[in-house]
C-alpha cells in the first residue's frame, strides 16, 4: 500500500529522478578534505537557526517594556522546554558564525574564488555580511544592557563619516544614524524596526542568497583539494552516497560538540550582563562586541582618527569582496603555493590575533599591536598581487603545464 | 551471512533515526503545550453581600467567565424543566458560580431577569443560537445538549470560592 | 600532516580563549569564604533565604519574577487586583504604570529606583553579591544602598541561596537537563559511528574504496 502510494507520488513528482540527477549523478572529486564539510555544517546551522526562531517568536514581545520579561521569564522559565530553544538559538548563532569563519578561511586556502567561481565568492561574501547584519540585530532582541547598549554603539558607527574633513559638514552619518534607529533615541521604533528585520527580511535575503550560492556551486562543480578541476565524466565519486554519509559522520561530530555547548556550557553566549534590564542612563562597565566583530572592533579602535578608523573597518571588509581579483596567479589550491601558505598563515594569525586585542581594554599597548596586526591583515591583501606576478612569471618559464 | 548483518545495520540506522526525530519532536510538543500559568487552579473569591438579589455577576476563573448567581430568599421558579441535574447539585443555595460558556458552541449567554420570548421568568439565554437554560443552568430550550457547568465552589459565611472545594466537589 | 594539526591546533586555542576561557579579558574578582559559599550554593537554604529577604531586603527591592514586591507597593490595594486579574507576576509594563507613585517616591528618597533583583544573581554571581550586600560601600562607593546585612555573613549566604533559586532552574530540573544532555549527546556519537560502518559496506559493495 505505502510502495503503491510512493510510486504513485514519484511518477507524478519525478522526485527519485531528482536525487538521482542531483545526488547520485552529481559527482565529487574523491579526495575532499574535512573542510569541506564546513558548508554542509553552515546550511544545517542555519536550519536550527530557522526553526528555533519560528518557536521563540511565538513566546518573544517585540515591546521594550515586555521584551526582556517576555525572554527572562516567559521563555527561560515557564514554557517547558523554551531554555532548550532559547540555548539552541543563542549557541546557534554563534557556531553559524564560526562555521562561516571557517568555511571563509577554506575557501581562501583552496582557492576557490578563482575562475569560474569569482561570483560564488561575492555572493558569499553578501551571505557573510547579511548574516552579520542578522546577528546584529537579533542581539538587540532580548533588550538587556549589552543588547542596548551594543546597539548603541552600532548606530553610532556611521557618524564616524561626519569627523571627515570636507563630507563631515553634510552630517551624513548623523543622518543615517537616526535613520538606522528611526529617531533620536534607542527606543521602541527601533526595537519593532529590529525585529521586524531579523525574523523576516534579513533571513529571506539570506534564503536567496544561499539558494543562488548552492546553485553556483552546482553548476560550477566543487574544487579539489590540489586544485586540479576533474574530468567529471571518468573520474569523482558518486556524491551520494560517498560524500554525504562522510559529511553525515561530521554532522554527528558537529552537532554533538554543539549540544554539549546548549547543555552545559551557555555562560559565554548568554552573557551576565545580558541578564540585566536595558538602562539608558548607565552603560554596562565592560562593553565590547560579540567574538565574530572583534577583530574589525580592533581594527576601528586601533587607529587614532574616528574617520580613518571607519575608512580601514571598510577597506578590510571590501578587500575581502575583491578577493577574487587580487588573485589573478595561475595556481591553484594552497598546496601547489608556498608563498601564498606563508601569506595565509600571516592572515588567519592576524585575524585571531584582532579578535583577541579586541576583547581586551584599551591600553596603549594593546593599540600598538592592533595596529601591528591591522597592517599584516592587510599585507595578505596586498601581496595577493605581487605573489601572483611571482607565480605567473614561474608558471610562463615551465611552459604552463597547469597545477601538477 | 552477510546481508543480514547489513540487515540489521540498516534497521539500526533507521530505527535510530525515527528516535531522533522523536527526540527533536517531542521538546517541540511541550512548547506548544498550554502553558502552566493557564492551567493553575486559581482560586476566586466573590463576595455574595454585594450582589443585588436576582443579578449576576461575571468573574474570570482559569480565564473562562464564570456567572456568580444571587437568588432572592424563597425563590421559586416554576419554569419548564426538561433535567434538573444542576438544580439538584446547587439546590438550597442562594449563591453559587457557573461557567459562563453555552455548552452549544461557546458564547456567553445572557441573564434575563425578567424573562425573554416565551419565557415569562428569569432565564438565561444564547443569544448566539437561541438556547435557554434556568436559572442555575439547566438548559430548557433550544440547542444546548447540556446544562451549563458547574465549578467547584464552596460557600465561607458572605464568600464564595470559586476554584475550591466545597457544596460541588469538581467540575460537573 | 604537519599542516593539518597546525590549523587544528590553533583554530581550537583560538576558541578556547574567545569562547571559554579568555585570559586576555578584563575580569573582576572577589573572593567569598568557602563555608558561605556553601549555604549561598546549596538550594535548600532558598526558603529560609526567602523569608529573609522579605525581612530585610524587600522594603525596596522588588523580585517580580517571584512575585515579591516592595514594601510600599504591597500596601497598595491595587496589588491584589491586578494580580487576580494578571496573575501573581506583574506584567511589566501594567506594574511600572500603576505604582509608579509608589516608584517615584521611593527614587525621591534614594536617588533611583531600588532595581529589581530578579536577575541579579545571573548578572553579578554569588560572590559579588555576598562583598557588596555585606559591605556595600566598599564595593560601589557611594552607591544608596544602606548595609543592613553588615555583620551577619551566613543570612547573606542565604539571601544569595534564595537570588540563586529564582534565577536558576531547581536541583531536580537540572539533573533533568543534565540527562537530556547527556543522551543527545550520546545518541549523535552513537550515530556517526553507525553511519561510519555504514558507509564502509556500502563503498565495500561499490568498490570505491
Amino acid at each position: 500500500m505505502i510502495g503503491r502510494i510512493g510510486r504513485w507520488f514519484d511518477e507524478r513528482g519525478k522526485l527519485s529522478k531528482l536525487w538521482q540527477s542531483q545526488m547520485v549523478d552529481y559527482k565529487v572529486p574523491k579526495n575532499l578534505t574535512f573542510p569541506y564539510a564546513f558548508g554542509v555544517m553552515a546550511t544545517v546551522a542555519f536550519l536550527i537557526q530557522i526553526i528555533s526562531g519560528i518557536f521563540l517568536v511565538m513566546y518573544y514581545q517585540p515591546n521594550i517594556h515586555t521584551a526582556f520579561d517576555s525572554v527572562n521569564y516567559t521563555i527561560m522559565k515557564e514554557i517547558p522546554f523554551m531554555w532548550l530553544i532559547r540555548h539552541i538559538h543563542a549557541a546557534g548563532a554563534n557556531f553559524f558564525l564560526a562555521i562561516v569563519y571557517l568555511h571563509i578561511f577554506a575557501g581562501i586556502y583552496y582557492n576557490a574564488y578563482k575562475k569560474p567561481r569569482e561570483l560564488t565568492w561575492i555572493v558569499g561574501f553578501f551571505i557573510y555580511f547579511v548574516l552579520l547584519a542578522t546577528a546584529l540585530s537579533g542581539y538587540l532582541l532580548p533588550w538587556g544592557q549589552l543588547s542596548y547598549w551594543g546597539m548603541v554603539v552600532t548606530t553610532e558607527i556611521p557618524t564616524s563619516i561626519d569627523s571627515a574633513p570636507i563630507i563631515g559638514k553634510l552630517k551624513i552619518g548623523e543622518t543615517i544614524s537616526v535613520w538606522m534607529k528611526g529617531g533620536y533615541e534607542l527606543g521602541q521604533i527601533t526595537l519593532g524596526r529590529f525585529f521586524g528585520l531579523h525574523i523576516w527580511l534579513l533571513p529571506l535575503i539570506l534564503l536567496g542568497l544561499v539558494g543562488f550560492h548552492f546553485y553556483l556551486i552546482r553548476a560550477h562543480g566543487i574544487t579539489s583539494p590540489d586544485g586540479r578541476e576533474i574530468d567529471k565524466k571518468k573520474e569523482g565519486v558518486p556524491f551520494h552516497p560517498y560524500m554525504t554519509l562522510k559529511e553525515g559522520v561530521y554532522l554527528m561530530v558537529y552537532l554533538a560538540i554543539f549540544f554539549f555547548f546548549v547543555f552545559f556550557y551557555m555562560k559565554h553566549f548568554l552573557p551576565a550582563d545580558n541578564y540585566d534590564p536595558a538602562d539608558p542612563f548607565k552603560t554596562p562597565a565592560h562593553i565590547a562586541p560579540e567574538w565574530y566583530l572583534l577583530a574589525f572592533y580592533a581594527i576601528f579602535r586601533s587607529i587614532p582618527n574616528k574617520f580613518l578608523g571607519f575608512v580601514m573597518f571598510s577597506v578590510a571588509l571590501l578587500l575581502l569582496l575583491i578577493l577574487p581579483f587580487l588573485d589573478f596567479s595561475p595556481l591553484r589550491s594552497t598546496r601547489n603555493r608556498p608563498l601564498f601558505f606563508v601569506m595565509f598563515v600571516v592572515l588567519v594569525i592576524s585575524s585571531m590575533a584582532l579578535t583577541i586585542l579586541g576583547s581586551m581594554s584599551p591600553t596603549p599597548t594593546v593599540a600598538f599591536l592592533g595596529l601591528i596586526f591591522t597592517l599584516t591583515f592587510v599585507s595578505f591583501f596586498i601581496s595577493l598581487p605581487i605573489i601572483s606576478i611571482l607565480e605567473l612569471r614561474k608558471y610562463k618559464a615551465e611552459g604552463g603545464s597547469k597545477n601538477d | 551471512m552477510e546481508t543480514s548483518r547489513r540487515d540489521i545495520l540498516g534497521f539500526a540506522v533507521g530505527g535510530l533515526g525515527v528516535l531522533g526525530a522523536i527526540g527533536v519532536l517531542y521538546p517541540i510538543v511541550k512548547v506548544l503545550s498550554p502553558s502552566q500559568a493557564s492551567l493553575a487552579g486559581a482560586k476566586v473569591e466573590v463576595d455574595v453581600s454585594q450582589i443585588p438579589d436576582l443579578h449576576v455577576r461575571v468573574v474570570s476563573w482559569k480565564g473562562k467567565p464564570v456567572f456568580v448567581v444571587k437568588l432572592p430568599q424563597g425563590f421559586q421558579w416554576n419554569g419548564k424543566r426538561i433535567n434538573d441535574q444542576n438544580a439538584k447539585l446547587l439546590q438550597g443555595q442562594d449563591a453559587y458560580a457557573l461557567v459562563a460558556v453555552c455548552t452549544h458552541l461557546g458564547c456567553v449567554p445572557l441573564w434575563k431577569p425578567q424573562g425573554e420570548g416565551e419565557f415569562k421568568y428569569p432565564v438565561f439565554h444564547c443569544p448566539c443560537h437561541g438556547g435557554f437554560y434556568s436559572p442555575w443552568g439547566d438548559n430548557i430550550a433550544g440547542p444546548p445538549p447540556r446544562p451549563l457547568y458547574v465549578p467547584p465552589q464552596k460557600r465561607e459565611g458572605n464568600k464564595l470560592i470559586i476554584g475550591e472545594e466545597g457544596f460541588v466537589k469538581e467540575l460537573t | 600532516m604537519i599542516k593539518t594539526i597546525f590549523f587544528t591546533v590553533l583554530t581550537l586555542a583560538f576558541f578556547y580563549i574567545v569562547w571559554i576561557n579568555n585570559i586576555f579579558a578584563p575580569h573582576e574578582k572577589y573572593e567569598m569564604p568557602p563555608e558561605h559559599r556553601m549555604i549561598a550554593m546549596d538550594y535548600k537554604n532558598a526558603k529560609e533565604g526567602r523569608e529573609l529577604f522579605i525581612q530585610n531586603c524587600a522594603s525596596c527591592h522588588s523580585v517580580r519574577y517571584d512575585a515579591i514586591y516592595p514594601a510600599q507597593v504591597q500596601a497598595n490595594p491595587m496589588l491584589k487586583q491586578l494580580q487576580e486579574k494578571y496573575g501573581k507576576v506583574l506584567p511589566r509594563d501594567v506594574y511600572e504604570a500603576v505604582f509608579m507613585n509608589d516608584l517615584n517616591s521611593m527614587k525621591e528618597s534614594y536617588g533611583k529606583i531600588p532595581p529589581d533583583l530578579s536577575t541579579i544573581y545571573l548578572v553579578k554571581g554569588p560572590e559579588y553579591l555576598y562583598n557588596f550586600i555585606l559591605e556595600p560601600q566598599k564595593v560601589l562607593p557611594g552607591t544608596a544602598m544602606p548595609p543592613v546585612m553588615t555583620g551577619r555573613p551566613e543570612d547573606t549566604a542565604k539571601i544569595i541561596a534564595y537570588l540563586m533559586s529564582v534565577s536558576e532552574p531547581s536541583p531536580a530540573e537540572k539533573a533533568k537537563r543534565n540527562i537530556m544532555g547527556v543522551v543527545t549527546i550520546g545518541y549523535l556519537i552513537v550515530m556517526g559511528i553507525l553511519i561510519w560502518i555504514w558507509r564502509e559496506r556500502i563503498l565495500k559493495r561499490m568498490g570505491l574504496h
